[in-house]
């Protein structure tokens, strides 16, 4: 569960519809995803070339950053998939699975005869492997809580507790292969959105040469059963080089090879966009201060490509201190804020406004206006709520943000609309990352932060219960220390309930609670992602739900 | 001059333990959990922070926790990286050389831009040449590393494509090619400092007696300037380069990262930010190190050049 803008990536390109759903209006230039061309008799060859930062790691028991799942991605395939065009669950290696009535055993029937590059058999017992090497606690893996939902995984994981025993278990008693083509998995309580947690990378099968953990010799070649695989070792600080995987059983891609540059962690991001635009790369981010002026450069020549993904940008509200622990003073904060002015002004119409935390990907469960004071700012109202709540004029209201974000002209205009319209002193508090985080979770913390988030998996449930849940209160992501009884009974009957149309009632619900009364996080924008590419040369190009480049289907043209 | 080497050698190994020590002690002393947070944003998942800890011996106190350090320096073994879970001598090896190339380099431009439009300088004092190096070199030295760098990439990598943008090229001629950038960059205000030292140093030189007395013997102005005004002025050039280069030896933070260069300034640039301690302990007592004994050489070269000078 991360809270920065390096969000998990899952494969749904937005068309049209989402487009209208989004409220995009005035992006009518902006296809979601450009993908010109068909993929039908589409040319095989070539070298795509994008630049990336070091991952931390490739190999999916640790791959944990953008970067390292990106490249974990395409190297393993899962028991599940998400689709292009739904953003919903699809087989992945499993060709079907279901669960009991309570949702507390999933047995996942896998398609027989698929491999590993190296020719070893992907089977239950594969999978089974590539779980309980990622879990064992002599592996310390960042990702192993993906799992953590599945029985035996305490045992062998360990809890991390003063003066626990050491997890002595070698075993993933909850994971069993039945039969070769059969995964069954016991969970430790009801888990009835469990299947959209395999889509991580720890959860993808591992050929018997991958050994423990710490074996560095897989660590910086992984073999796996996806679209590509590794030309050669990952050359560390300089590339990575993928090709194309024939023995692959999906569709394969088109592309010959993709070469990754590997660039320095500062400025990173910088250096990608120089890169393409001096014809390095095929394919790159943003700074998001360049945006407008990528804009205006590549659209003309079709190479800007803009996608609504899976996040959110908020204001995380102390609402445990003064003085926005009364509901009102919330209301009147959010009221006196005037977002449109600040996504034209500071980033010049380039950001969705967000009226609610489920943002518009999760179609089932997006409630668009579930912010009843995201909309439009409303002095006057905002001026006699803030008398009732005692947010008199002059109270102090700390603002705290992360720098070397380039979060400081927003964070500015805030300041100063809550000056002018309320009255209030707004003091920033503007500091590194990591310490920005510690500031939240003081226990006199009080005020606003500027925070965001981004889904593990693609379920509302996801935003909800780390931000909100009583049981994600510091040390976890509930750093506002929002506690209601009633929104956590809603989520945890939703985690129970089999039929999806009432768990999604369930979680509608739940935010209504959390942000239409309570207004314990106040959203600002969702988050929409650009990219430039090399229209000249490549065709299909779009960005995949996880806001990777849509590797598998482009090619030449 | 064996006495003195032995005496030298003695002290950098009294600076390496001071310097190595200061570092533990403050990086203990700064806040925040350097193991704490997974990819330095979230939340590390207790039981592997607990792993983690016993692993790198961070549940000692510090005392234990730097003789054990120490010690193990002394076996090659310098820890493993906080943030990529891999040995830090493995991490910096191939940076190593990647920087120590780009202070050669930079060294190579310093002597040869700085001597040359010293020399130029001082021999046709006052003359446009003259006007023009102290000009230059004044407007140089004012450039911030930054600012320079980002010119010269945004004019000759990006505007004019001779050179490339960044990175360090596939070996041989096209490293050479994705070398001269940075180099410049890190050079140029060294070039600028040791053109000045070398003008006003030659200017002493050519107005000495023994100077007048060659002159006057009959030896061409040619033969005088080159072999015996350059030799004279050119020690106090060396030892400026000799502590230039120590410095460059320890790393150049900026220049690597604006030419994406992978040498250890990068990786301390990198490390910091991330709280990654045995990284950031390892290059920096590294810099002193290199600082040190190439001091040491100059010291020595030093005394070989003007034998009017003994060690004492």
């Amino acid at each position: 569960m991360r809270r920065t803008p390096r969000p998990f990536r899952w494969a749904a390109v937005l068309m049209v519809p989402a487009l209208l759903l989004a409220g995009c209006a005035g992006d009518d230039d902006n296809q979601d995803s450009a993908q010109e061309g068909t993929t039908e008799g589409a040319k095989q060859g070539g070298v795509f070339r994008i630049g990336i930062i070091e991952p931390t790691a490739i190999d999916p028991y640790n791959a944990q950053e953008s970067e390292g799942m990106l490249v974990a991605k395409k190297l393993f395939v899962g028991l599940t998939t998400v689709d292009d065009e739904t953003g919903e669950l699809r087989p992945g290696v499993a060709e079907k699975w279901n669960h009991n009535d309570d949702c507390t055993q999933w047995t996942f029937n896998l398609r027989s005869g698929t491999t590993f590059s190296n020719g070893e058999p992907v089977n239950a017992e594969a999978f089974k492997r590539g779980m309980t090497r990622a879990a064992k606690q002599s592996a310390a893996s960042d990702v192993a809580y993906h799992m953590a939902g599945i029985a035996g995984y305490a045992e062998l994981h360990g809890t991390g507790e003063e003066g626990a025993p050491p997890a002595k278990a070698t075993e993933f008693s909850g994971v069993t292969a039945t039969d070769p083509n059969t995964l069954v998995m016991k969970l430790s309580a009801p888990d009835c959105e469990f299947d959209m947690k395999t889509l991580q990378p720890v959860y993808s099968p591992v050929p018997a040469s991958a050994g423990e953990a710490d074996n560095r010799v897989f660590n910086d070649m992984p073999i796996g059963n996806g679209p590509f695989k590794m030309k050669e070792p990952w050359k560390h600080d300089q590339s990575i080089t993928l090709v194309r995987n024939d023995s692959y059983f999906g569709d394969k891609p088109f592309l010959d090879e993709v070469a990754i540059t590997i660039l320095p962690s500062q400025g990173g991001l910088e250096a990608e966009y120089k890169g393409a635009q001096a014809g390095e790369f095929d394919f790159a981010r943003i700074p998001p201060a360049l945006t407008p002026q990528a804009k205006a450069e590549w659209e003309p020549r079709n190479g800007f490509l803009h996608k609504l993904t899976n996040g959110i940008n908020y204001l995380l509200v102390n609402v445990a201190n003064p003085p926005l622990n009364k509901v009102d003073a919330r209301k009147a904060i959010s009221l006196a804020i005037d977002r449109d002015a600040i996504i034209s002004g500071v980033y010049k119409g380039l950001q969705t406004k967000a009226t609610s935390i489920v943002p518009p990907p999760f179609k089932d469960y997006h409630q668009a206006g579930v912010c009843d004071v995201c909309d439009k700012p409303d002095i006057p109202r905002a001026k006699s709520l803030a008398a009732s709540a005692g947010l008199t004029p002059g109270t102090k209201v700390n603002l705290g943000y992360n720098t070397g974000g380039g979060h400081e002209a927003w964070m500015q205009a805030i300041q100063e609309q809550l000056q002018n319209n309320l009255g209030l002193k707004v003091e920033l508090q503007p500091l590194p990352f990591r310490e920005l985080l510690k500031a939240e979770a003081e226990k006199n913390a009080s005020g606003l932060y500027r925070a965001a988030w981004s889904a593990d998996y693609p379920s509302a449930e996801n935003f909800l219960y780390p931000l909100l849940s009583e049981n994600s209160l510091p040390p976890g992501d509930n750093r506002g220390r929002y506690v209601n009884k009633r929104f956590d009974e809603l989520l945890s009957q939703a985690r129970k309930t089999p039929e999806k149309s009432e768990r999604v009632r369930l979680i509608k619900d739940a935010e209504k609670i959390a942000i239409g009364e309570d207004l314990a996080l106040m959203p600002m924008w969702y988050r929409d992602q650009y990219r430039v590419y090399d229209s000249s040369k490549w065709q299909n190009v779009g960005i995949d739900f996880f806001e990777d480049p849509t590797l598998t289907k482009i090619s030449l043209k | 001059m064996g006495r003195y080497v032995a005496r030298r050698l003695l002290q950098m190994v009294l600076v390496l333990f001071g310097a190595s020590l200061i570092l533990f002690v403050a990086l203990f002393v700064l806040p925040g959990d350097p193991i704490g947070t997974a990819g330095g944003e979230r939340a590390r998942d207790p039981a592997v922070r607990a792993v983690l800890e016993k692993r790198y011996g961070l549940d000692k106190p510090l005392p234990v926790q730097y003789v054990r350090y120490v010690g193990r320096t002394l076996t090659g073994d310098f820890g493993e990286s906080y943030r990529l879970r891999r040995p830090v001598s493995e991490v910096l090896r191939s940076r190593f050389w990647a920087t120590a190339k780009l202070a050669l380099a930079a060294i190579a431009f310093e002597i040869l831009i700085g001597i040359t439009a010293g020399l130029i300088a001082a021999v046709f004092r006052y003359s446009f040449w003259d006007v023009l190096v102290t000009l230059t070199t004044t407007m140089v030295i004012g450039i911030p590393t930054y600012v320079g760098g980002s010119i010269l990439q945004g004019i000759f990598a990006q505007n004019f494509d001779w050179f490339p943008r960044g990175g360090q090229g596939d070996g041989g001629l096209d490293t050479l090619r994705h070398l001269v950038l940075p180099a410049l960059t890190l050079a140029s205000v060294d070039a600028a400092l040791v053109a000045r030292l070398m003008r006003g140093t030659m200017l002493e030189v050519l107005r000495a007696d023994y100077v007048r007395t060659a002159l006057a013997k009959g030896l061409s102005k040619r033969t005088v300037i080159l072999k015996h005004v350059l030799r004279n002025s050119v020690i106090p050039v060396v030892t400026y380069v000799g502590i230039a280069f120590g410095g460059l030896m320890g790393g150049a933070l900026i220049t690597e990262v604006i030419f994406d260069w992978p040498g250890i300034g990068e990786a301390l640039s990198t490390a910091i930010t991330a709280q990654d301690n045995p990284i950031i302990i390892a290059v920096v007592t590294y810099g002193v190190t290199a600082f040190v004994i190439v001091n040491l050489i100059v010291d020595l070269t030093y005394a070989y050049l003007d034998p009017r000078i003994r060690l004492e």
